[in-house]
């Protein structure tokens, strides 16, 4: 294994490691290995920070997407908080007219949609523009009501290319959810079940409008999201229950072996 | 900043069960222009080691002996109480070496090895696959008592580890420790159950029966206190997050959502709340 690819490493570690430190274990992978920093950044998905826009009170969500420097874009003014000085970097983190149009756009319907799924909570769109069609991130949070015994964030990441073919889009999506629940009480002690999980589509849709373009990405997600929730809500409350139901057993296991060689009877009595 | 020591012990420290190996290789693809580095993790090692209750076969025997500071007699050698033996242990490979006989004596001698045979029937009753261990601590004024259970299933990418330990006082009857779940679950993802217990009690019969006892009726209540754990975090704080379809139970109407004028107000969906 010496010809083994650092970052691959790198990721193959984040994937075994307390998911619930991502953040922490990206800082000291970078600070181990400088040569990564990049890559890493660019592919490593962390709990999305938030930050109210100056212009209009609302709240957006901060990303590699939306960053120039140390400034980050409000998706509701289109403005950098703090402002950029005008020049080649900025202009170029900044979408086309048209495609920030679509952006504007894209921001109400998944405000919509945030306010249907989540009932609270931040969304943000971010577009940007390609040679040969447009790309964008959907993203969304929503911290559970502090005060209660169990605490939990939901982040969503959905990254998307929207490419031009002769006569369809094909829209490349890959989303990443980010989901922390923990609880604890004098009976259970502390219970953390924290992680992330990422799945990818890709599939070619008739796109002829801006409206069209939207409603598109729209659904992708949406159909995304309810198979991501599925497959969360299994890992998390299925499958890691069962282990602990395989390492340890609640009831005897001579008890539950006598009742199965009792059924196995019954069954090949009932064969004879 | 940390030093690339403390990072990757760090990473030694955070290895999910049953994925030591992993993570070392990890770090060795992540460290090939300090090739030293490695072979400073002894430390590290021994220190995951100790608290993970790694288990470990003597040479030529079957029966997997558990690696914990309450084993240890220094110097890289550990003991165990059923096989009456000790043996060196190293920490890198995670192999024993040099098994010696290893006789128990003293005051707690009879408690250690009468808790080890009651401790047997009810590991027996309740762990698939687990290893355990009793042994006298602190100046044979107390009793340790370890129980490991680990479940490894990488091909279908997902590991698990029970841990208990109790510290038994025969003088005042008091039964200490903690128990502590650890599942790593990590197709297309990394999820991660990290659970930890104190458990305090006192057992009122200071026999070997009498520990387990107590022992087996407060695993028995934490494990379904655990079930109810999951249960009320799916029906609490996840459902809380994300609905799995909008009040209505109907997916959203895209084509009506997406041609609304900008600015204007959305509502159809708070008149939909």
């Amino acid at each position: 294994m010496a010809s083994a690819d650092p970052f691959d490493s790198a990721l193959d570690l984040l994937r075994r490691l307390n998911p619930k430190h991502t953040t922490t274990h990206l800082n000291s992978l970078i600070s181990l290995a400088p040569d990564l920093t990049e890559d890493l950044l660019s592919s490593v998905d962390q709990p999305l920070a938030v930050r109210r826009c100056r212009q209009t009170g609302r709240e957006y969500l901060l990303c590699d997407y939306n960053r120039d420097g140390d400034s980050y874009r409000s998706p509701w003014s289109n403005e950098f908080d703090p402002p950029v000085d005008g020049g080649a970097s900025s202009a170029a983190a900044v979408p086309s007219d048209k495609v920030r149009r679509m952006e504007v756009r894209a921001n109400e319907a998944f405000d919509v949609y945030r306010e249907l799924y989540y009932e609270g909570g931040v969304s943000s769109v971010y577009f940007w523009n390609l040679d040969d069609g447009f790309a964008g991130v959907v993203l969304l949070k929503k911290v559970a009501t502090p005060g209660s015994s169990s605490e939990g964030t939901w982040d969503s990441i959905h990254v998307f290319e929207a490419i031009d073919r002769a006569r369809f889009t094909q829209y490349n999506l890959t989303s990443t959810v980010i989901l922390s629940l923990s609880t604890n009480s004098n009976n259970l002690g502390d219970m953390d079940l924290s992680g992330n999980m990422t799945r990818q589509i890709e599939i070619e849709l008739a796109a002829e409008s801006d409206e069209q373009q939207i409603a598109n990405i729209g659904k992708l997600v949406e159909d995304m999201e309810l198979k991501m929730r599925n497959l969360l809500q299994e890992v998390y409350f299925g499958k890691a229950k069962d282990v602990v139901g395989d390492l340890r057993s609640v009831g005897s296991l001579s008890e539950s072996a006598r009742d199965r060689q009792a059924q196995k009877d019954i069954i090949g009595s009932m064969g004879r | 900043m940390a030093s690339s020591l403390a990072t990757v012990e760090s990473f030694v420290e955070g290895a999910p069960p049953g994925e030591l190996a992993d993570v070392i290789n990890d770090i060795k693809t992540l460290t090939v222009n300090e090739p030293g580095l490695i072979s400073k993790l002894g430390p590290a090692f021994e220190k995951y080691n100790e608290e993970q209750f790694v288990t470990t076969k003597l040479p030529g025997s079957s029966q997997q002996v558990i690696i914990s500071s309450h084993s240890a007699l220094g110097d890289g050698r550990y003991f165990d109480v059923e096989s009456s033996s000790s043996f060196a242990f190293d920490h890198t490979t995670q192999k024993a070496s040099s098994v010696q006989s290893y006789v128990l004596e003293g005051s707690q001698a009879d408690l250690a090895k009468s808790t080890l045979k009651s401790l047997a029937t009810y590991a027996k009753e309740h762990y698939p696959n687990a290893s355990y261990g009793v042994y006298p601590i602190e100046n044979d004024s107390k009793v340790a008592i370890v129980i490991v259970a680990n479940k490894y299933s990488p091909n279908n990418f997902w590991n698990g580890r029970w841990r208990s330990m109790y510290i038994f006082d025969p003088c005042s009857g008091s039964l200490e420790g903690s128990l502590k779940v650890d599942v790593h679950y990590y197709e297309d993802g990394n999820v991660r159950l990290l659970t930890k217990k104190a458990v305090s009690g006192s057992v009122s019969l200071g026999t070997g029966a009498g520990i387990c006892k107590e022992i087996a009726v407060g695993e028995k209540k934490y494990q379904e206190e655990l079930n109810r754990g999951f249960t009320s975090l799916s029906e609490g704080a996840f459902k809380g997050l994300r609905r799995q379809l909008p009040v209505t139970r109907q997916k959203i109407e895209w084509d009506k959502v997406a041609s609304y004028r900008v600015g204007q107000d959305i509502g159809g969906g708070n008149a939909r709340r």
